[in-house]
Parts: C-alpha cells; structure tokens; sequence
C-alpha cells in the first residue's frame, strides 16, 4: 500500500482496521500523523451530526450574539427589526392577492394533465393521497379516477378527480391554506373556486362544470385526521 | 359505497403514528426512531420542515411495505434508506435550491480549530455547505452506520467511488478546521 492509497482509506474510513492500512501505518509517520488527525476530526464530526442542523444554527447563533461587544442600543434596534418586519409580514400577507392561490393550483393542474385522463383508482391509493396530508373524504370511491399526494405550497396535500354528471372535476385539498369565503376565479379556460374548509380550504377545477357545487359537496364530505391519537 | 378507512395506521399532519394499532409493536418502533429519520433528513434537506414531509412520507411508505421488514433489529437502516430514496425523489422532482444557512456559514469562514462549542458549529455549516454528492456519503456513513459497499450499492456507484467522496468530504471539512488539505485523488469511477 502505498501513501496516496493509505491517505484514501484513512479519508474515508478514518477507523478502519484494514490489515494493509496498519502495516503502512507501523512504517509511515506521516500517514500515522494524518490519521491521528483525522481520527480527531471524525470525533468532531459525529459530535457535529448528532445535533439537527438548524438546532445548531439557533445554539450557534445564540453564542455569537453572546461572545459580540454588548451595544446598548442593539436590543431596541432588535425588537424595533423584529417588530418592523412582523408588520410588513403581516401587512403582506393581508392584502396578498388570492388570486396567487387560484393562479398556483391552476398552474399545478396544467403540470399533471394526465390526471384527467385517469380511469379508476384503488382505495388504496385515494387512502394515501388523504392521508398523507391528515384528512379523510367520505365520498363513493368509484367516482375518484385520479388520486396523488402532490408537493404544493410546501405541503403534501391530495390531488384528486371527481367524475360528476358535467364531466371531471379537478379537487385539490389544502389544509393549509385558508380563505375566508369562497373565490371564484376563471383561467386558462377553466372555471374554479376556492372554498374555506374544515381544515384550511378545498380548491375545485372543471372545464365547463359546476365548481360550486362540487365544492359544497366536498366541504361536506371532508373531514380532517385527528393529529394524534 | 363509502371509502374504507384507512387499512393501516398513517402519519398525521403532527407526525404522529395513530389509529388502532398505535400499540403495536411496529409502530411503536417506527415512532421511536422517528426522531433519528427526521435528524437524518434535516442533514440531507437542511431544512426542517422539508425534513418532516420527507420522514412523513417515508413511513407511509414504510408501512405500506411492512412486509419486507423480516426483522426488527433492520428497521433503522431500513427506514433510513427509504428516507434516502425519498429525499432524492423530492430532490430530483423539485430540484431544490436548500441552501437556507449559507449567509449565517459566511460569517464563520477561515480556519478554525474544532475545540469550543462555537467552533463545533462552525463544522455543521461547513458539512451543511458540502455539495450533496459529499454530504450525502458521509451522512449516510456516520449517522446511518452504513459500510462502504452498503453506501455504493444504495447511491448505485462503484466502493472506489464512494471512497474518494469520503475522503473529498472529510478533506474539505479538514482544511476549513485549519488543517492542511491532502492532496486531492483521482476519481474512483462512477456509476457502478
């Protein structure tokens, strides 16, 4: 075994026990020192990972604040920042438009055209879709042909059609958006409406359909998991 | 006809295993390594909640292949692999850009030596600041415990290959806690 070899193995495997490696290590001083060191940094390492990362970021954080010159004015200036933004945020965030929320599932629904195209989906899979985002749906599953647990928003939330009399229905279940009446809007020639909903609000796409009346059945017939039993 | 309720115990929106069988033994070792897959995710996603979603779905679909565990005492790195699997689905799906910490990792650049709590947090950000292809190895091989043929064969590369991102991944970490850099090895292949 030759050094650039041992070094790799070392790298790589600072513990390893390997037969080759100790025998190098008996005759290398320089390949002992840099393992002596390795070994060193792998504790730091496992002690590193044993915390979650951002727990590290606010403990970190924390004892820099600490170890900094203490400026007088530096709590104020804080809490005036922190209070600042929390207006803005708020501010924000009432006067956001819905209509970012109607145009997002809109843009969700173009993504995953084939799921109009869907037949029929097991009760299984309608079971995951719910599930995954804590809700249940009391509906005839045979009416669902289409049933996925979709990334949205930064949630997992059910993707689901619903053939109806006037033909598929687009629902998109999301608990954790809220709206606080129904909205209905009209985009890339569908018509849609967001509804508030026992959790967070239901969203309901048809190409010529009755949204409305789709999303009165469903705010009926979805009901929200216990979180922990 | 009703859907059937779920034929399992799922994951709630709190991360919680309920449901009827909340007592059983499988569950109740899912819920016990819960803590360790989130930990595992936060270091592959570097964000929290992403973490969350990913251990969430990972459990569901470890229940749903329950069948596969035969044994109990292979539920952590069996549950750690599909965690993997998952986080590399979301990541190829999304293509997320997860780098939510880099400017706090800024202020502690340069050379530091690993001796005070500040200086152990200083290491977090650089593994956080490792690209995944280094990240993810060492991770795996730390806090998953995985052997080198075990990390190749789950990353589908050759051991030569994962050994050189070992190494890479430790040489980086080495010379931003000021020691010197070994020099650099040629590349251990690629895909196995």
């Amino acid at each position: 075994m030759n050094c650039e070899h041992a070094r790799l193995l070392i790298g790589a495997e600072p513990r390893s026990s390997a037969p080759e490696l100790a025998q190098h290590l008996q005759t290398c001083a320089a390949c002992a020192q840099f393992r002596e060191e390795m070994l060193a940094l792998e504790a730091n390492i496992e002690r590193a990972l044993q915390q979650p990362p951002q727990a590290a970021v606010q403990r970190g954080a924390g004892s820099r604040l600490r170890s900094a010159p203490r400026q007088p004015w530096r709590p104020w200036a804080l809490a005036a920042s922190v209070l600042f933004a929390s207006v803005a945020v708020l501010t924000l965030w009432l006067l956001r438009p819905t209509d970012t929320l109607a145009h997002d599932v809109v843009a969700h629904v173009q993504a995953e055209p084939e799921s109009w195209l869907g037949q029929q989906v097991s009760a299984q899979e309608i079971g995951h879709a719910l599930n995954g985002a804590g809700v249940a749906l009391d509906v005839t599953s045979d009416k669902i042909t289409y049933a996925q647990s979709c990334w949205f928003r930064g949630h997992y939330v059910p993707h689901l059609v619903v053939q109806t009399a006037q033909g598929p229905a687009t629902v998109l279940i999301l608990r954790h958006e809220q709206v606080k009446g129904p909205r209905n809007f009209h985009e890339a020639g569908m018509n849609g409406v967001i509804v508030p909903a026992q959790p967070g609000s239901i969203a309901v796409l048809t190409h010529g359909g009755n949204a409305d009346l789709v999303a009165r059945q469903m705010q009926q017939d979805v009901r929200a998991l216990p979180e922990s039993q | 006809m009703r859907n059937p309720q779920p034929e399992s115990p799922v994951l709630s929106v709190g991360g919680r295993l309920p449901g009827a069988d909340s007592g059983a033994p499988l569950t109740r070792l899912f819920e016990s390594l819960r803590p360790d897959l989130v930990r595992f995710a936060q270091w592959l996603a570097r964000d929290r909640a992403i973490a969350e979603d990913i251990v969430q779905e990972s459990l569901l679909r470890a229940w749903r292949s329950r069948e596969a565990l035969k044994d109990a005492s292979a539920a952590r790195p069996w549950l750690l692999t599909i965690v993997r699997r998952e986080h590399a689905r979301l990541y190829e799906r999304k293509r997320l850009e997860l780098v939510p910490l880099d400017e706090v990792a800024e202020t502690h650049a340069g050379p530091v030596s690993v001796d005070t709590e500040d200086d152990l947090f200083a290491l977090r950000h650089a593994i956080m600041r490792l690209p995944l292809e280094y990240r993810e190895p060492l991770v795996l091989q730390v806090l998953g415990g995985f052997s080198t043929e075990e990390i190749a064969q789950e990353l589908s590369l050759s051991a030569s290959a994962v050994l050189t991102r070992l190494f890479r991944a430790r040489n980086k970490l080495r010379v931003i806690c000021g020691l010197s850099g070994a020099p650099d090895v040629s590349d251990g292949g690629g895909a196995a």
